[in-house]
Order: structure tokens, then sequence, then C-alpha cells
């Protein structure tokens, strides 16, 4: 008598079959699910307790964008701008408007702005962008064209991978120094070639760039 | 004696488990699913700017501002990092003289101590918080009583004070009362030194001594090297004459009763009994031409005693004496007048911590006969914690009771603060504005880093108050002493004084006193009975450090101890008295008994046992309370500092002292793992050939770096006085984590660098020697390749990187460690599982932004500082140049006051480190397994006296 039906026979094919591939696919999902914006963040727009407009002030107005992340060039934070630097203009344009009011606030209550966070490392990773930027790595390299993005959002995934990517290659993302903060800079056709001539001005070797110690220490 | 903590056990109430059913189960288990998904996406964090910045405050980058910080009221010169506006980082200030550019435990540690969770915060009234204004409305209605009496009845207590603006306004107050007085007393103080100077001549001299000119230097009971405020500047001056390629290589005696540091870079050492140092001192007088009495020296002795005497008469000029503690008042004078006959290199000045009207402070037994007498009204403690640390005999806790209104003002609320009926908060050095003098008379200032913390006031305020009713500003009180001084710019003077962190030609000028008298040293007692010398403990010197974590755990150097003091005896006398190590002994003499546990030390004399102040303390913190011995209670006015007739006996119990237990002492362990070369033959490089080295299947060389820097590390084992400054400095920086008592009893401690002591010399004869060890960065590290994930990685200019995010904890690399130089996190240290109230968030606050915390289950160690090179390519990087010769500094480097620590790129010419790899005397430790290290070493050097092969 028969114990197993028809179809146990392709149960078992079936079973033994997704054994092998389970692991892999389970491995691709989960690399999937890691690189995808769900976990990254990319483009996600972030609410901000203010709707600040970068493509207002820095596409439409030309605001280099050391007016306000001052520390860009001297230390490992491009810092954020204290109220005040707000209010150098608001405290004479759109004096009463009512998208500034938590500006006004702000400064009237001395309490400050709670900002989302939008580009984000982890804590284990050490970022410097002052070094960056002195040899070259412009801003909308990394964060996207900010001059036309109504609310901020992270542009590039900022994972390990994307990073190493250019560290191992910098000479497809150079640009002069005088460059650096020009939002309208697009790679040449000759990037390569004027990239490599950049790394030898600027003295950029990537023997040490690929070391963990640089950012994980 | 209290036992080691117990594990802190957590009690964790039932939970009621609900009834489930199928259904039910499945949607829990969907839930916890999505919810593990969500999980997966970045948590969301706030950035938040100022309002308004501040001026010059980039963040993230450190400022570094000067002031200075005192030990037994002496002050050394700091330079402070201070990061968004918080101090995390102590390091010397180079144009000072009393530090040199070093630091040493005590000025490490105090930035932990500034965000100690236990300092005390408000104003207390009979325990109670009280309201400021209460206290203040207290505060005036004395000062109506005192005003009608002319302070009557008014008693000051204070340390030694050495600021002109404290001793300016103590002349304030005592002109405003006259009939009240003023007592200091530090607990660390010689009082047979200043009784010396008395006798020889005539006044009150504090003596200066100056090593770097000294070609031969006696110590009699002396510690020049060891802890104290004038510590750096003498290491300093010994490391400048033990130079072997150098003329004028110097010649050190010891001879002490208790193991010093001092013992143990002498070249010849002996341990005695304090009576028959005196003897010796006298016989050295007498050899030079003293109309002394003959000394009572034992036979064996008379030799050593011609060795001193012709090595002294050989250097005119550049040889110097030095009497210590257990010396009494005789013996001082006498040395004073040895040094004076052989034009010794000191300096005999005025001692600092007179008032501009010249009072000076009375003393403590006084104080207690006062008011024993009734005659006391208002006792205001000032920084001082007497109950604890006054004379045993004195019995100060009792005798304060007598004064109806007590007032103490201290950082901690501590034993004083205990039995007074107001305590107020005193501000950490760190959050003060204030002066200071030290040894020598060098005046700086001391500005704040930060805002105080919590509502305390600085000493000043305090004094203030109590003279004219009202706080004055302290800012205010200290730019008007040195008003007068600064003649017509005075902006330009105090912004440069603050700038400097030392005022240009505050030093003392020395004296040219008359020539001292000889005093008639009275004839020794036939001393037979057992003594105990005590000593300030070089981990939390006079008690005021016990509620300091690193301080406590910090390894004390001769017997690597932590958390917790112990008897030290000879072998012989252990012997004699039937106890081994960790058994608890208790010690009695004149009628107080105290117990402690029991460790077997080779360098103490025979017939003296050794112990250490600062423990035994009830209301030190949750860190302090409850540690150690408090040697206190067998002190005496008299004899603070040698108990004679100590009665020792056995209770049965023990208590195994914790050591970290890295002193090595078979002999051919340490000719090979510390050698040792005599002065003569140091020149010359060791004679056995390199060695072949061994096949290997790791490349040749380490890859290079574009950048060419090579980092590498050379410590000269010669000039290290095992102060343990690189210890606790590279815990301040790179954010090590205390484990605690019991996790330290398991051997978990995490010092990323360590101190080993080796035995170089006899049974009989014991010499130590100090090699601090932080990884050695080996170009064929046996952690790299057995790291399963590489998280142990080889970097490009040659430091060994520990990436801690991929560490999944295996230990193979450390286990595989030659030097054993990896720490384990075994528990979250720093991380949720941390020590006592270590996790307070306060601490945070110390912690070094530019170096990770490691969590649970995370190998870490010496990183070679990656985050300070890191620090200086970067800037270099920016301004277009390359990084200069000796520009980066290690932690360890910077702290070193001998400058035993170098640091630097060996791919650049003329680097020091470069200088010492090529030195003769260059060896690395453990060379033969082919690890290669780039941290190596510079074999000890010692002088033996002429005639003999050393003893």
């Amino acid at each position: 008598m028969q114990i197993f039906r028809p179809g146990a026979d392709t149960i078992a094919k079936v079973l033994l079959a997704s054994c092998g591939a389970a692991p892999i696919l389970l491995v691709g999902l989960a690399y999937g699910i890691m690189s995808s914006p769900y976990a990254t963040g990319q483009d996600v727009t972030r609410n901000q307790p203010i709707p600040f407009s970068h493509q207002h002030h820095v596409g439409g107005l030309g605001l280099d964008c050391r007016y306000c992340h001052t520390s860009v060039e001297k230390a490992r934070f491009a810092g954020l701008p204290p109220t005040e630097t707000c209010m150098t203009c608001h405290s004479q344009l759109w004096t009463n408007a009512g998208m500034l009011a938590p500006v006004r606030a702000s400064l009237a209550k001395d309490e400050p702005i709670a900002w989302q966070r939008v580009n984000k490392l982890p804590d284990y990773v050490y970022f410097d962008h002052s070094i960056h930027v002195a040899k070259g790595v412009g801003c909308t390299s990394c964060h996207g064209a900010v001059d036309q993005m109504p609310l901020m959002r992270q542009a590039a995934p900022l994972t390990m991978q994307w990073c190493i990517d250019c560290h191992r290659a910098p000479e497809k993302a150079l640009r002069p120094r005088e460059a650096v903060f020009d939002t309208g800079w697009s790679p040449a056709k000759n990037q390569e070639q004027l990239g490599r001539e950049l790394m030898a001005k600027y003295h950029i070797r990537v023997d040490h760039l690929t070391d963990c110690s640089v950012c994980h220490r | 004696m209290s036992q080691v903590d117990e594990l802190p056990v957590k009690r964790v109430s039932r939970v009621a488990r609900p009834e489930l059913d199928r259904r039910q189960a499945l949607s829990f288990l969907a839930a916890g699913v999505a919810s593990g998904l969500a999980a997966c996406s970045r948590p969301d964090e706030q950035i938040i700017p100022y309002v308004r910045m501040p001026d010059r405050l980039v963040p993230g980058e450190p400022l570094k501002f000067a002031t200075t910080l005192a030990l037994s009221g002496y002050g050394r010169g700091v330079l402070v990092s201070s990061v968004d506006g918080r101090p995390i980082k102590v390091e010397g200030n180079p144009k000072h003289p009393a530090s040199l550019g070093a630091t040493d435990v005590f000025m490490e540690a105090a930035v932990l101590s500034l965000y100690d969770p236990d300092r005390s915060r408000t104003t207390l009234h009979e325990g109670a918080i009280a309201p400021a204004e209460a206290f203040r409305a207290a505060v005036l209605g004395q000062n109506r009583l005192l005003k009608q009496r002319s302070g009557e009845g008014l008693r000051l207590v204070t340390g030694r004070v050495s600021s002109p603006t404290l001793l300016r306004q103590i002349d304030d107050l005592l002109g405003q009362f006259p009939k009240a007085a003023w007592h200091a007393y530090d607990p660390a103080d010689d009082g047979s030194a200043r009784a010396g100077a008395m006798l020889a001549y005539g006044r009150d001299i504090e003596t200066v001594p100056h090593l770097a000119r000294a070609r031969v230097v006696i110590a009699l009971g002396a510690d020049p090297l060891g802890h104290g405020p004038d510590q750096l500047r003498s290491a300093r001056g010994f490391a400048e004459r033990r130079q072997p390629q150098n003329e004028g290589f110097s010649r050190f005696y010891c001879l002490e009763a208790a193991p010093t540091l001092t013992g143990a870079k002498a070249d010849h050492r002996l341990a005695l009994r304090p009576a028959i140092i005196g003897e010796v001192a006298l016989a050295i007088a007498k050899s030079l031409g003293a109309a002394v009495r003959d000394a009572a020296v034992p036979d064996h002795l008379k030799e050593l005693v011609r060795k001193i005497s012709a090595d002294l008469n050989s250097s005119p000029g550049s040889a110097i004496v030095l009497a210590g503690r257990t010396l009494s008042a005789e013996a001082h004078a006498v040395v004073h007048w040895i040094n004076a006959r052989l034009n010794a290199p000191v300096d005999l000045i005025d001692p600092v911590g007179r008032t501009p009207a010249g009072r000076q402070p009375q003393a403590l037994d006084e104080l207690v006969r006062d008011l024993k007498g009734g005659g006391v009204d208002q006792l205001v403690t000032l920084g001082v914690n007497p109950v604890y640390d006054a004379p045993a005999d004195l019995n100060f806790s009792d005798a304060s009771r007598k004064a109806p209104f007590r007032l103490h003002a201290g950082c901690y609320a501590d034993e004083t603060a205990e039995l007074s009926n107001w305590h107020v908060p005193l501000s950490h050095p760190l959050e003060a504005w204030s002066d200071l003098r030290s040894i020598d008379g060098t005046a700086s200032l001391v500005q704040p880093l930060i805002r105080p913390l919590y509502r305390s006031h600085t000493e000043h305020e305090y004094i203030a108050l109590l003279t004219n009713g009202d706080m004055a500003s302290p800012r205010d009180l200290v730019r008007r002493t040195w008003q007068a001084q600064a003649g017509a710019d005075f902006e330009t003077w105090w912004t440069r004084a603050l700038h400097d962190g030392v005022i240009a030609g505050s030093a003392a000028d020395p004296l040219r006193p008359a020539e001292p008298k000889l005093p008639q040293m009275p004839e020794p007692r036939a001393a037979s009975e057992f003594q105990v010398v005590l000593q300030p403990d070089p981990s939390i010197w006079d008690g005021s450090f016990a509620n300091n974590a690193w301080l406590q755990e910090c390894p004390k150097p001769l017997t690597k101890q932590v958390w917790g003091n112990a008897l030290a005896l000879n072998p012989e006398d252990a012997r004699q008295l039937g106890v081994s190590v960790g058994e608890v002994i208790s010690i009695r003499s004149g009628g107080a008994t105290i117990e402690a546990p029991v460790l077997v030390e080779p360098s103490a004399a025979l017939g003296v046992g050794c112990l250490t102040l600062g423990y035994g303390r009830h209301r030190a913190g949750a860190i302090g309370n409850g540690i150690g011995c408090d040697a206190t209670r067998l002190r005496t006015t008299k004899n603070p500092w040698t108990i004679a007739e100590a009665v020792i006996t056995r209770t049965g119990r023990n208590q195994e002292p914790l050591t970290t237990q890295n002193i090595v002492r078979a002999s051919d362990y340490v000719s090979e793992l510390y050698p040792v070369r005599k002065v003569a033959v140091a020149a010359r490089t060791l004679s056995a050939p390199e060695a072949e080295r061994p096949p290997s299947l790791l490349p040749e060389a380490p890859p290079r770096s574009g950048d060419g820097n090579a980092w590498a590390m050379v410590i000269d084992t010669s000039v290290c006085i095992g102060c343990n400054a690189c210890v606790v400095a590279c815990q301040a920086e790179n954010n090590v984590p205390v484990v605690g008592p019991e996790e330290v009893a398991r051997g978990r401690d995490m010092h990323w660098l360590r101190v080993d002591a080796y035995d170089h010399g006899t049974a009989t004869n014991p010499a130590l020697g100090f090699q601090p060890v932080p990884c050695m960065h080996c170009e064929h590290a046996p952690c790299e390749p057995v790291c399963p994930v590489a998280a142990s990685v080889h970097d490009s200019e040659g430091l060994n990187a520990q990436v801690y995010n991929r560490c999944i904890g295996t230990r193979f690399c450390e286990a595989n460690c030659p030097y054993k130089v990896r720490r384990f996190n075994f528990r979250g240290y720093a991380d949720g599982q941390e020590y006592a109230n270590l996790g307070f968030e306060s601490y945070l606050a110390q912690k070094n932004p530019e170096v990770t915390v490691r969590a649970r289950g995370v190998m870490e160690k010496c990183t070679y500082c990656v985050q300070r090179i890191s620090s200086a390519r970067r800037a270099a990087e920016r301004d277009d140049r390359t990084i200069g010769t000796d520009e980066v500094r290690t932690a360890c480097q910077n702290a070193c006051p001998t400058g035993a620590i170098v640091f630097g790129d060996l791919n650049q010419d003329g680097s020091s480190v470069n200088g010492r790899k090529s030195d003769p005397r260059h060896y690395a430790l453990l060379g033969h397994l082919d690890t290669r290290p780039r941290t190596t070493y510079l074999a000890d050097v010692r002088n033996p006296p002429t005639g003999g092969d050393g003893k």
C-alpha cells in the first residue's frame, strides 16, 4: 500500500533544492535589504522642524555652503548654523512669515532648533570633512544636487562600499579646490586624467586611504 | 577590614506569564518579526546647533588652556584640552618649571574627579540639603557675633596655602578679626624638614635641590623621584644626568627604610632602619670635618660611609645630600650643614605660604588644644579633611565637636563634613579662578575650563563671605592681587600670564643664609622592636584622591597593588612573624590598632614594615569607601612617619591583596627581558650578534605607504622611574575603562600600557627596574594571522590596527600575542556594565570624542595614539606640508617627566626615534621570536661605586 501521495516526490525534490537555494536567497535578501534605501536612508526626505529649502537658498539665492556650514574646512563636522545665522537675514527679510516663526521663537527663548539628521554615518566610522574638502572632494559629489532639493535628503547610500569605491579610485570624483563648493560642477569627459593630475598636485596616495585605521579607530 | 565588594545582583520582578493560544502566539510572532524588520532601518537622530555660537569654538576641535593644578598646595602648570567646552585631558605646560611639559598621575586624574557624581553639589545643614540663603544668613549671623568680639573664637583651618590671592585674603580676614587664628596642615608634610631648617638656620627655609647639576646624590630616606609636588622637576633633572654618552653620568646612593622609586633607580641602595640612616648622616658629616659625636654606624656600613664621603669629596659643587621624612629634625640640620660644606647645588628659599603681612599659619595641635579648652566657637575647615587625615593622637573628631559652629567647605561631603553643621561645596580646580605657587616659588594663574557644574564656590569666595559678608568674584580678587605686580599695562600682562600659564620671573630668589649650625644629635636608642614606616600613597596620595577610579586602579609602582594598601614586610620578617602573603595582621601601636593584609617585599628593610596612607575611608564616595586600611590611626603628631614599637599579630583571616602581578624576579627571565649595563660599557653595542632571522611565511617588510611614515617608539628604561603617569595618561586619552576590584582579581585589568618591574639585583639586595609595555606594533604581528574576521590588521604606516566593529571576540589574538598587551572587554566596562557608579552620565563628558568607546566583547589595545597621528596628518595635509619632525607625540610620551618614551617616524631623517634606534643600548623585547616589534627599548644603565663590582 502506498504511504506517500503522488506529489510526495515533487515535494521532496523541491525541499532539497530549497535547502541549497534558501541560504543563498536569504543572504541575497539580507544584502538587498541592507543596501536598500530602507536601511541606508538614501533618498529618504526627512521632516524638519522648519522646512528649510536648500533649493531656494543655495540654488535660488546662491548662498555658498560655507555661509552656514562654517567648520567644513577646519574640522571634521561641517557644522549646522546657529539660529543667529538664520536671523542675519531673516531679522530683515520675511520678518513676520509664519514659516519662520520657530526660528524667531528659538532666538527669543534661547532654545536651539532640533534638526533631524539626514546624512548619518554609523558611530564606528570616523569621518573628517575638512580633509576631503582640502583634497578636492566637492560637497555635491557626496551630498548630491543640494541646490535642487526643496527638502534635504541623503543623496548617496553612504555604505562602506560606496566610500571605498572612491578611496580606491579618487580620480573619478576629484575636482580642483576652487570648484569644491560649486554646486553646478560635473565631471568632465576626461575626468580620470584630470583626476590623476589633481591627485599628483594634491599629494593624494591611495595606499594609505584603504587602511582600516583611517576610518575605524 | 572590609571585604572586597560583592558583585551587584539585580533583582528582577517576576513577569506574569500570559495564557496564550495558537492564534495569539502566531500574531505575537508576526509582530515580533515586523518590529525586528523596523529595527533594521536607520533610527532617527537629531542635530542640535547653538542659538548663538561662541566665538572661536569649532565643534569637535579641542582648545587648549593653561592653568595650574595643586598637590599638597604646591602648583604645577598644565595645559588642559577642552572639547566643546568640556575639559577632557590634562597635559603638562612646557613653560612651567614645576611640570616642564610632563604630568604625574594626580594631574592626569584631576579631569576624572571633575565629573565625579559623588562630588558635593549643594549646601548641607546637619546633613540635609539646605538653601544657600540659609547658609548665607547663618554666616552673616556668625559674622555679627565675631565683629563684636574682634574675631575671638574663630579658627580657620586650611591645607598648605600657596595662593597669593588666598594669602592676601587671609590677611584681610585676620586684619578684620585680630583675635581669630589661622591653622594650616598637610598630611604629606615633612615636619622634621622645617624643624631641621629652624635648628640649622634659625628660620624656616625651603630646600630646592637641582638634580640636573648634581653628579653624586645621596638620598637619606629622601625620595626626589617619588610622587610629590616636586617629582616632575626632580625626575627631569635626574634624567638629564643619566645619558651614558654624556660626561658626568650621575651616581645615586639611596639609604631608605621603605622602598621608594628613588631606591629602585639608585645605583647603590640599602634598606636600613630610620635611626641608622640618621647615624649615617652624622658619620658623613663627621668625615667632612663636623664637630659632632661619633656616629653609631654598624660595622658593615663603615665601608659604605667611606665610599660615600670619598665620592662627595671628589665632586665639589656637584654633590648633594637629601634628607627625607623618616629622619629626625637634628639629622635634617646635619644634612643642611653637609650641603653647605659641599657647596651643593641646592637653592635655599623662603617657603611659600606666608601672607603679605608676614603671617604664618599655626599648627594643628594648637587648634586642638584651643578646641578642648572651649576657646573655639567657629571652626571653618576649608578644603581639608582633618577628621580623616589629622594625626590620630589629636582625636580631631571629638575635639571639633566642642565648637558650636562648624563649617566645612570641600569638594566632597567627607568625614569632616559629616561632623560639621554646615557643609558647602567647593569648586573643583578645573572650575575655579585662583593662583598658585610651586615649591620654587614660581607663581601661575588658575583659570576655569568650565563653569562650575554644581552650586559650588571657590575658597576665595567663602573667605570673602566670612570676612565681609559678601562673596566677591574670584576673578576680580585674583586680578587685584596681581595689579600691583603687573605695572602699567595690566591687561596685556594678564592675557600673557593666562596664555603662558606661568608668571615670568616669579620664582623665589635664593637666600644666602649664614653658616648652618650643627645641632647635637641625641644618641640613638638601641631599637630592636618592629617599626612601621608610613608613606603617602603613590596612587591616592593622602586620601584626597580616594574616590578617583583611575587612581584606585593604578598599580603601585613597587608592589603593583591596586584597590587597597597592604603592609609590606621583608621576607625574613614575614618568616619570623609566621605570616605569608594575603594574611590579615593587626598592627598595634600606642593604643591604636589597625588591620592590614600582608605583602612580602624583599626591598623592605629588616624590622621595618611599610604602609601607605590614604585608605580606609568611609565617606569618600562610591569608589573609595571601605577600600584598604586607615594608616592615619597610627600617626601621632610627634611621629607622623615612623611608628615605633609596632606590635604585629595574626588575626587568622585572609585577604589577598589585589596585584596586577607583573614583577619578575627569576634571574634568567630578568637578564633576557631587562638587560642592565654598567655605565662604563653602555656605549658599546650588545656583544651578541644579530641572530639569523628564522624563516617566516609573512612578507619580509610591511607594506610601505605613499606618505612614507613608519611609526615607531623607543622607551629608555634607564630613565623610566615607574611613576605611572604614562599609564593614567593613556587611560585618559583613550577612554580606557576601569574594571573594579573583582575583575582585576580575575586578571582582567584594562590598562593599555602597563609598567613591568624587573628585579635585577640579588636576593639580599633587590634592585627594581621599570619597563613600560605598550603594544609592540610588530611588523610580523602574531595577532594578525589568527583573527578569523580580520579585525587585527596591519596599517601601511606600521601600526597594528584593531578594528572594533569587526571584532567578534574570539580572543585568539590575545592568546597569540607573546607580549600580552591586548585587552578584552569581558563585560561592558564602558558600555552598560560599569563598575560602581562609573556609568553615571557626568563621566560621559570626560570621554575623548576622537576615540571609540568600546562595547562588550571587543578586543582593544594600544594604538600608538592613532587619533593623534591622524590629527597631525590631516592638519599637515590641509596646509599642504609633511608632518614635522617629532610633531606627533603620543599621550604616554607627553606625560613622561623623564622623556623615557620617544615616538616618531623612522622614515624621517633626524627624528628622535631614529637617534634612539641606533643607540648601542637598543634591544627588542623577545626579539628572538622574530615579531620585529616597532616598540623597542634602551637597556638600563647603572653606575656602581668605584672600587667594587657594584653591589
